[in-house]
């Protein structure tokens, strides 16, 4: 019970190996967020402008996390 | 001790504040005026507000406190313990609840489930909210006696008669207005404190050196990612399963302080776009409040108390005048935590208490007045239950403590329900109920159950996989709502146009 509630039947895992699931864990979110229907990003908008695209905004945050896991 | 400059600044800040918090109060005509600003606002006013919000004074001394004892894995938190949690919030939860146009979260799960769970989730977050105030509170006092030597009570009194004045008269408009200001104030005063701790210690290489070079203690200070086995309360583990799948998505979607900020957005992208702005932010505070407690372990190795990390810099490492704005930028931190939870908590008595079971149908300039006797008579419990978060050794883990008992649970059910149409109303009561109640068994035996120091985030976990999982079972064996019940409450299910409509 107590290997199970505390995770250690993951401590086969390295540190590195780790590292890499958080990343592709970005990565995955990137992927998610560009598969979203257009029109469904831009909904409430009269006129949408390039710069409305919260896709790119997205883009932008998780490039900035990944950088930041890749290099701690 | 600040100098007759610092408290200059100071005074003039909450003074400003004070005017600027009451000066909105001209807009508050109705209780959705009061509630939710109208539903006027832009996304970065509101994007800047979440970030504010999240970040008190709690985070500038208890993070600050954590970092000097465990190194930068507590920057998690705002890392990977948020931007994926807003990301999924902006782009799912949070164009539901918009086009819902919900007041509260338990609304929500009233509307997706029944009374019961809307009341029980409600309750739950007054209580919290109630608590969370006391330790808001008591923060401030152990940061203002240390740099000031006011008596706790006198910081206390004089932060809870500001912030309560101008909540009570401008409501949410007045709080999002002032975060505006406060971020600012907190990033310029922040990053005064790191950009003169990171010149006093040799700036990165610096500190990095320095610190490797002061041990085996220190060897996983640089290091975000902590093995299973590491004895801080941070193992990856633990940040991957309890933080980042449980606690950040609860945090960011079911926590009504964070969210009610989006219901406010004058259309569905400002709400989305508010939240991704809020991430952009986020990834930037660890700056402001983990650096602080690295450069505390160079310049002030032999400190009893973590939490005693960030107090001691300002006190040694500031000239006149920078000290006030630090002061000043923490009170902004504190500040706009307190007014947050406030309105919050104000919005879900009035809306689903008080309007719900205590009194249907009065005015609307009634429940206008309901709101702000409530955010009077918090604000007092707050007050006299401060001293509650002094039994608790770490300021931020206490929060964390009360956080992981419902947060899984709550977020167990949020997901399923707008994830899973075959989701019953009696499957989220069980869900929830039997969720909480897994989190007070496993708290009430993790001296046998957990290895680690503080398993919040592990009980996170498991109390959301106890409510994922009778709420599916419950489900399956129960009759769930007719799907015209759904439309708008379920991802992409929405109410089929009429024949002979465009």
């Amino acid at each position: 019970m107590k290997t199970i509630l505390n995770f250690e039947w993951l401590k086969w895992i390295s540190d590195d190996a780790a590292k890499n699931i958080f990343l592709v864990l970005f990565v995955l979110i990137g992927i998610l967020v560009w598969l979203l229907p257009k029109d469904y990003i831009y909904e409430g908008l009269e006129n949408p402008r390039w710069w409305h695209n919260l896709k790119l905004w997205a883009t932008g945050v998780l490039a900035m996390i990944f950088v930041t896991y890749l290099i701690f | 001790m600040l100098t007759g400059i610092d408290y200059f600044v100071v005074i003039s800040y909450l003074i400003g504040m004070l005017l600027l918090g009451l000066y909105f109060r001209k807009f508050v005509h109705s209780s959705t005026d009061f509630f939710l600003g109208g539903r006027m606002l832009p996304f970065w006013a509101i994007g800047m507000s979440i970030v504010v919000s999240d970040i008190g004074a709690i985070d500038f001394v208890g993070i600050a406190g954590q970092s000097y004892r465990y190194g930068i894995s507590v920057g998690n938190f705002d890392w990977i313990g948020s931007v994926p949690a807003m990301l999924l919030a902006a782009f799912i939860f949070i164009p539901c609840f918009w086009k819902s146009r919900l007041y509260t979260i338990p609304e929500y799960l009233g509307r997706r489930y029944n009374d019961g769970v809307r009341t029980i989730a409600s309750l739950t977050w007054i209580v919290f909210f109630a608590f969370d105030l006391g330790i808001i509170f008591w923060a401030s006092a152990v940061l203002l006696k240390s740099l000031m030597g006011w008596p706790h009570w006198v910081s206390i009194i004089a932060t809870a008669t500001v912030v309560g004045l101008y909540t009570f008269c401008g409501g949410l408009t007045a709080v999002i207005m002032t975060d505006v200001v406060q971020m600012i104030i907190m990033f310029v005063g922040g990053g005064a404190v790191v950009f003169l701790g990171f010149f006093k210690v040799g700036g990165w290489s610096g500190l990095v050196e320095k610190i490797s070079a002061m041990g085996p203690a220190y060897q996983d200070h640089f290091n975000l990612i902590l093995p299973v086995d590491t004895k801080t309360p941070f193992p990856w583990t633990g940040i991957l399963f309890g933080l980042t799948f449980v606690m950040a998505n609860a945090y960011m979607i079911g926590n009504q302080a964070i969210v009610q900020r989006c219901f406010s957005a004058k259309n569905e992208w400002h709400a989305k776009a508010s939240m991704i702005f809020a991430a952009f932010l986020k990834m930037l505070i660890p700056i402001l409040v983990l650096f602080p407690g690295l450069i505390a372990i160079v310049l002030h190795p032999q400190l009893e108390d973590g939490d005693q990390a960030l107090p001691t810099l300002i006190s040694t490492l500031l000239p006149p005048g920078l000290g006030g704005l630090m002061f000043a930028a923490f009170l902004a931190g504190l500040m706009s935590s307190i007014d947050s939870v406030l309105n919050s908590t104000a919005t879900l008595w009035t809306k689903d208490i008080y309007e719900k079971f205590i009194r249907k149908g009065a005015s609307d300039k009634h429940y206008l007045m309901v709101g702000r006797v409530a955010t009077i008579v918090l604000l007092t419990i707050g007050v006299i239950t401060s001293p509650v978060s002094d039994l608790f050794p770490g300021i931020y883990v206490a929060v964390q403590t009360f956080l992981s008992f419902f947060q899984g649970p709550i977020f167990s059910i949020l997901l399923l329900g707008i994830f899973w149409r075959r989701t019953t109303q009696w499957g989220g009561l069980a869900g929830l109920v039997g969720g909480m109640m897994s989190s007070g068994l496993m708290y009430w035996f993790k001296e046998s159950l957990f290895t680690i120091e503080d398993p919040f985030l592990y009980v996170s976990w498991w109390s959301f996989v106890a409510g994922f999982s009778i709420t599916i079972v419950v489900s399956l064996f129960t009759r769930s709502h007719p799907v015209s019940r759904l439309y708008g409450l379920v991802y992409r299910l929405k109410q089929p146009q009429a024949e002979g409509t465009a």
